[in-house]
C-alpha cells in the first residue's frame, strides 16, 4: 500500500473517531472555544441563503426549484472530485440535497452558513463512502491507469481536464479535499479549516503541498497547448 | 508590508488570483504588488498556469433525471408552517383548551347537582321505614 493510501485510510478511520468523539470533545475547553470561534467567524457573514432555506422550509416550489439550481451541482462536484465516480457522486448529491430538505424547515439563520453546513454533509457523505471502500479493497493498491499522455500525439482540452482529474484523485486525501474545497468549491480559508477541522496555517501547508505535487505531475502539459 | 516569502506562500497555496486569497492579507499583498510589480508578477505568473490546468477540469452537471428526483423528493418532506398556518394553528389550539374547560365544568357540575339529588333521596328514604338505602342509592 502507498504512503498516501496508508494515510487516507487512517484518516478516514479517524473521521469516524471523530464523529463518536464530537460531543466529549466539545467538553474539552481548548477544542470548545476554537470551534465557537470558528463558528461565530462563520456567523458573522452574512449568509446569502438565508431567505431561500426560509422559503424552502415552507414548502414554496420555486425557492426549491432555485435551491436545486444553486446547490446540486455545487454538491455533484464536490463529490465527483472527492470520489471520482460519477454513480457515487451523483447518489452523494442526490442524498446531501434530501438532508436540506429535512433541515431546512428547522434551520435557525445566524448559527452558520448553510452552504458550508451543506457541504459538511455532503464531505461525510464522501467519507463515508471513501471508508466502505477500504473496507472492501484493503491492502490491494487499486490498478491505475497510465493517464500520462502518449508520446504520438498532443493532449486536447478534454483530455487534460481527464488527465488533471486523474492526478486529482491521486492525491492525499486531505491534500484533495483541501484544493478541493479552496478551489473548486471557492470557500474561503476559515470555511475550509472550519470544515476540515483544522486551522488555516494547516489547510495552507496542505494547499501548498497538493498544488506542488499537481504542479509536477501535470509538468509535461503546457497550458495553451491543448489541441495543437 | 508583506515580504516576498509570505507573497510566494499564498501564492503557492491559493493560486494566482489575489481574490481567493485570505481577506485579512490581500491588501498587504496588493501593497507588496505595488512595491515590487516584477517580483510579484513572477511569482504569480508560475502560480498561473497551474490554476489554468486545475480548471480544465470540469464537473458533470446533473442530469434531468437526478434534478427531477431531488425536486420529489422535497415535496415529500416536512415543512415548517408559514405565519399565516402558525396563527391559524394557535386560535385552533385556543379554541380546542375553550372546549375541554368547558367539558369538565360540566362534568364538574354534573356530579355537585348528581350529590345533592343523591343526598335528598338519602334524606327522604330515611323517613320511609320499609326501603332500605342500597334500593335508593343502588
Amino acid at each position: 500500500m502507498s504512503g498516501s493510501a496508508v494515510m487516507d485510510r487512517a484518516f478516514i478511520c479517524g473521521v469516524a473517531a471523530d464523529e463518536a468523539r464530537r460531543d466529549a470533545a466539545n467538553w474539552s475547553t481548548t477544542g470548545f472555544w476554537r470551534e465557537r470561534t470558528q463558528e461565530a467567524r462563520l456567523a458573522r457573514t452574512a449568509d446569502p441563503d438565508d431567505d431561500l432555506v426560509r422559503r424552502v422550509g415552507q414548502g414554496d416550489p420555486a425557492a426549491i426549484q432555485a435551491m436545486v439550481a444553486r446547490k446540486l451541482p455545487r454538491m455533484l462536484a464536490l463529490a465527483h472530485r472527492m470520489l471520482g465516480d460519477a454513480v457515487e457522486a451523483e447518489d452523494v448529491a442526490q442524498e446531501a440535497m434530501l438532508r436540506a430538505w429535512r433541515q431546512a424547515p428547522r434551520w435557525t439563520p445566524g448559527q452558520a452558513r448553510f452552504d458550508t453546513w451543506l457541504h459538511r454533509v455532503g464531505l461525510n457523505l464522501c467519507y463515508d463512502r471513501l471508508r466502505r471502500r477500504r473496507e472492501i479493497v484493503t491492502d490491494a493498491v487499486p490498478d491505475r491507469p497510465d493517464t500520462g499522455p502518449a508520446p504520438d500525439r498532443g493532449l486536447l482540452a478534454a483530455d487534460t481536464g481527464a488527465r488533471v482529474e486523474a492526478e486529482l484523485a491521486r492525491l492525499p486525501l486531505r491534500q484533495r479535499e483541501a484544493l478541493v474545497l479552496c478551489h473548486y468549491q471557492e470557500l474561503t480559508n476559515i470555511e475550509a479549516a472550519a470544515l476540515m477541522k483544522i486551522s488555516v496555517e494547516a489547510l495552507e501547508s496542505l494547499l501548498s503541498r497538493g498544488r506542488r505535487t499537481l504542479r509536477q505531475a501535470l509538468a509535461d502539459i503546457r497550458p495553451g497547448a491543448e489541441g495543437a | 508590508m508583506m515580504d516576498r516569502s509570505r507573497f510566494l506562500a499564498l501564492a503557492e497555496a491559493y493560486g494566482a488570483d489575489l481574490r481567493r486569497w485570505p481577506d485579512g492579507e490581500r491588501a498587504a499583498a496588493q501593497a507588496y504588488q505595488a512595491a515590487e510589480p516584477e517580483a510579484a508578477r513572477t511569482v504569480l505568473a508560475q502560480a498561473d498556469v497551474l490554476d489554468d490546468l486545475l480548471f480544465a477540469s470540469r464537473p458533470p452537471q446533473p442530469s434531468v433525471a437526478l434534478r427531477d428526483r431531488v425536486i420529489a423528493a422535497a415535496a415529500r418532506s416536512p415543512r415548517r408552517a408559514s405565519w399565516r398556518a402558525r396563527l391559524g394553528l394557535a386560535m385552533g389550539a385556543g379554541w380546542a383548551a375553550a372546549a375541554c374547560a368547558g367539558v369538565v365544568a360540566g362534568v364538574v357540575m354534573t356530579s355537585h347537582l348528581t350529590a345533592n339529588a343523591q343526598a335528598d333521596a338519602i334524606l327522604y328514604q330515611s323517613t320511609l321505614s320499609t326501603v332500605d338505602d342500597m334500593e335508593v342509592l343502588g
